[in-house]
């Protein structure tokens, strides 16, 4: 084989599949190998059972022998975030509170991944419960950008786009409830769509703001991207969220060179770098030459989406991580006492810094006195968020910003300061508050540091925003890229 | 905005126990953050709530029982548990 294979698409990689000329073994036995290399640099995966990895391969294989292939993703391995179920795996949310915890059933993409012959290969590091933009809340170990090692790989789901960079596999799955699939994509040079809110079902992926989290997939170009979202986008009962059969069809994708691109007045200036603006400009120039049309729109309460989220995810999670008390499964404290005693001990034990910032903070905008104050204003806030950007998307196809403001920070630089880390996911949150896809394209770089702008379109536009990613990377050379290790 | 604001209170509410140091850090933090959300006081809002919806029609599933884990399964994931169930500290005094 002349090329390496953990440098190939995934769309390659099933082409050569399906041509007998590869087979799933051989390119477990290969990314195995660079798991060995490269894993301990980075920090990307928590825990990789190579056996079942193996075992998974050596049945792909037979299907495939006796003619009972089950598509594109037959013995194509995919790395799971560890807040997403997979019976047998791990299950972690890399917080000390599940830390020993293996799964009794499949979430309900690991179901279809199965279904489709795809390799559920290991677990990705994370931020804990998915709370944070540096992956740096992981009680597990810390994971760094493959392009810097001295630097985050941005998170939640930075194991997930490290992993890509870094060539350790060639599909992942991500969560994202404020930014968390697009910021680290956008950090790691590699591209993650955060799919319209309803598309996947969340059926086995660990609760953060159940109002706001989608999973949705990662990969090194568009085109694997797509790949993977086709295996996962199906109605799903089991998460009353999820679009019925009837309500999920996808807007047609049309010709990405007439596509009416939208760029939101002053999101290019104040907080952005300079060389993020270059390459986001550069990217809308682009789009321009090939004939889109490109105008600018208001969104007057961009200003409101940090503070709105902050609000809305917070009381979320404080609600959702109420079930962690000792009793069902998690930690339990060694300290005896009374039930609330020991209740008490096992989350003060159990959760990192981070976690319990957000809990006593959505605790107290939930709280008598204050819910009016915080949460109910929050919640309008969000109404007039949602309003805009939908009045908006009603003239334009999509809506195109940076992704991230500045390229990837040094581990450690903004650790002891929340609210900076927050203001991470500026222009990543106002998709989440009003439901919308999105997804971050690499566009460049910054030194040697990755950038990505960021497309988000109407509900349900997730076709228009890949042919408009595809549009992109056919024209540059950012598709497929790898951090050298 | 924030006046009021108790930490002890707060810890309690949540049911998590707080070292001295933790307090005095997760106070200052959330005053920070709090401060950072006037930005919703301030502003002019509609009435309408958001309940986050994308569809108008409600995807409610039929009530109807469905495959469940199982016993062993669930207890094998407890912390503790004894004969099929999963044990936890005394609730109830042996007076009745």
């Amino acid at each position: 084989m002349a090329d390496a294979l953990h440098t190939l698409s995934a769309a390659e990689l099933g082409r050569r599949l399906a041509a007998g000329t590869l087979t799933s073994r051989a390119l477990c036995e290969a990314l195995i190998a660079r798991h060995q290399a490269v894993n301990d640099k980075v920090g990307a995966f928590t825990h990789l059972d190579q056996a079942d990895v193996l075992a998974q391969a050596d049945a792909s294989d037979a299907r495939r022998k006796a003619g009972q292939g089950r598509g594109p993703l037959e013995g194509i391995p995919v790395a799971i975030k560890d807040n997403i179920a997979v019976k047998g795996q791990p299950l972690t949310c890399s917080s000390k509170m599940l830390a020993p915890l293996v799964s009794p059933y499949d979430s309900y993409v690991a179901e279809r991944l199965r279904a489709a012959g795809a390799i559920l290969y290991g677990r990705l590091n994370m931020d804990e419960f998915a709370m944070g933009s540096s992956t740096e809340n992981s009680a597990l170990r810390k994971t760094f950008n493959p392009w810097d090692l001295a630097r985050i790989p941005g998170g939640s789901s930075g194991g997930s786009a490290a992993a890509l960079a870094a060539g350790l596999v060639p599909l992942s799955l991500g969560s994202d409830t404020g930014g968390s699939i697009r910021q680290p994509a956008s950090h790691c040079g590699v591209v993650g769509l955060k799919p319209t809110y309803g598309l996947i079902s969340r059926f086995g992926l660990v609760a953060f703001a159940s109002s706001l989290d989608q999973i949705g997939p990662m990969a090194r170009s568009v085109e694997d991207c797509e790949l993977l979202l086709n295996a996962l986008a199906s109605a799903d009962a089991r998460d009353m969220t999820c679009f019925g059969p009837s309500d999920r069809t996808l807007a047609a994708a049309g010709d990405a060179k007439k596509l009416r691109i939208g760029i939101p007045k002053g999101f290019l200036g104040k907080g952005v770098a300079p060389e993020v603006a270059a390459a986001v400009n550069a990217a809308v120039e682009f789009y321009r030459a090939q004939g889109c049309a490109i105008s600018e729109v208001e969104l007057p309460s961009a200003d409101l989406a940090v503070p709105t989220y902050y609000v809305v995810a917070t009381a979320e999670a404080s609600s959702n991580l109420g079930r962690y008390d000792g009793v069902r499964y998690g930690h339990r404290s060694a300290v005896a006492g009374t039930p609330v005693e020991m209740m008490t001990a096992s989350r003060s034990e159990g959760f990192g810094p981070e976690v319990k910032r957000r809990i006593l903070l959505g605790t107290f905008v939930l709280s008598a006195g204050y819910a009016d104050a915080y949460y109910v204003r929050a919640l309008r806030a969000r109404a007039k968020i949602r309003a805009e950007y939908l009045a908006a998307l009603a003239g334009v196809d999509v809506l195109l910003t940076p992704t991230v403001p500045t390229p990837a920070f040094k581990v450690g630089e903004k650790a002891s300061d929340p609210l900076q880390l927050y203001l991470e996911d500026i222009f990543t949150i106002p998709a989440n508050l009003a439901g919308l896809p999105a997804i971050s394209v690499p566009c460049g770089k910054s030194g040697h540091l990755p950038v990505g702008f960021h497309l988000v379109g109407a509900p349900l536009s997730e076709v228009k925003l890949l042919a408009a990613g595809r549009l992109f990377e056919a024209a540059h050379g950012y598709a497929h890229q790898q951090a050298a290790l | 905005m924030a006046e009021g604001f108790d930490i002890d209170h707060l810890a309690k509410l949540a049911r998590l126990s707080l070292t001295a140091e933790e307090k005095a850090l997760y106070s200052s933090q959330l005053n920070q953050i709090l401060g950072h959300f006037q930005a919703l006081a301030n502003a002019d809002l509609p009435a309408t709530i958001d309940d986050a919806r994308v569809v108008d029609e409600a995807a409610l599933r039929s009530d109807e029982p469905g495959p469940v884990l199982g016993a062993e399964a669930v207890t094998r994931i407890a912390p503790a548990s004894r004969d099929g169930q999963i044990s936890v500290p005394r609730v109830v005094d042996d007076e009745s």
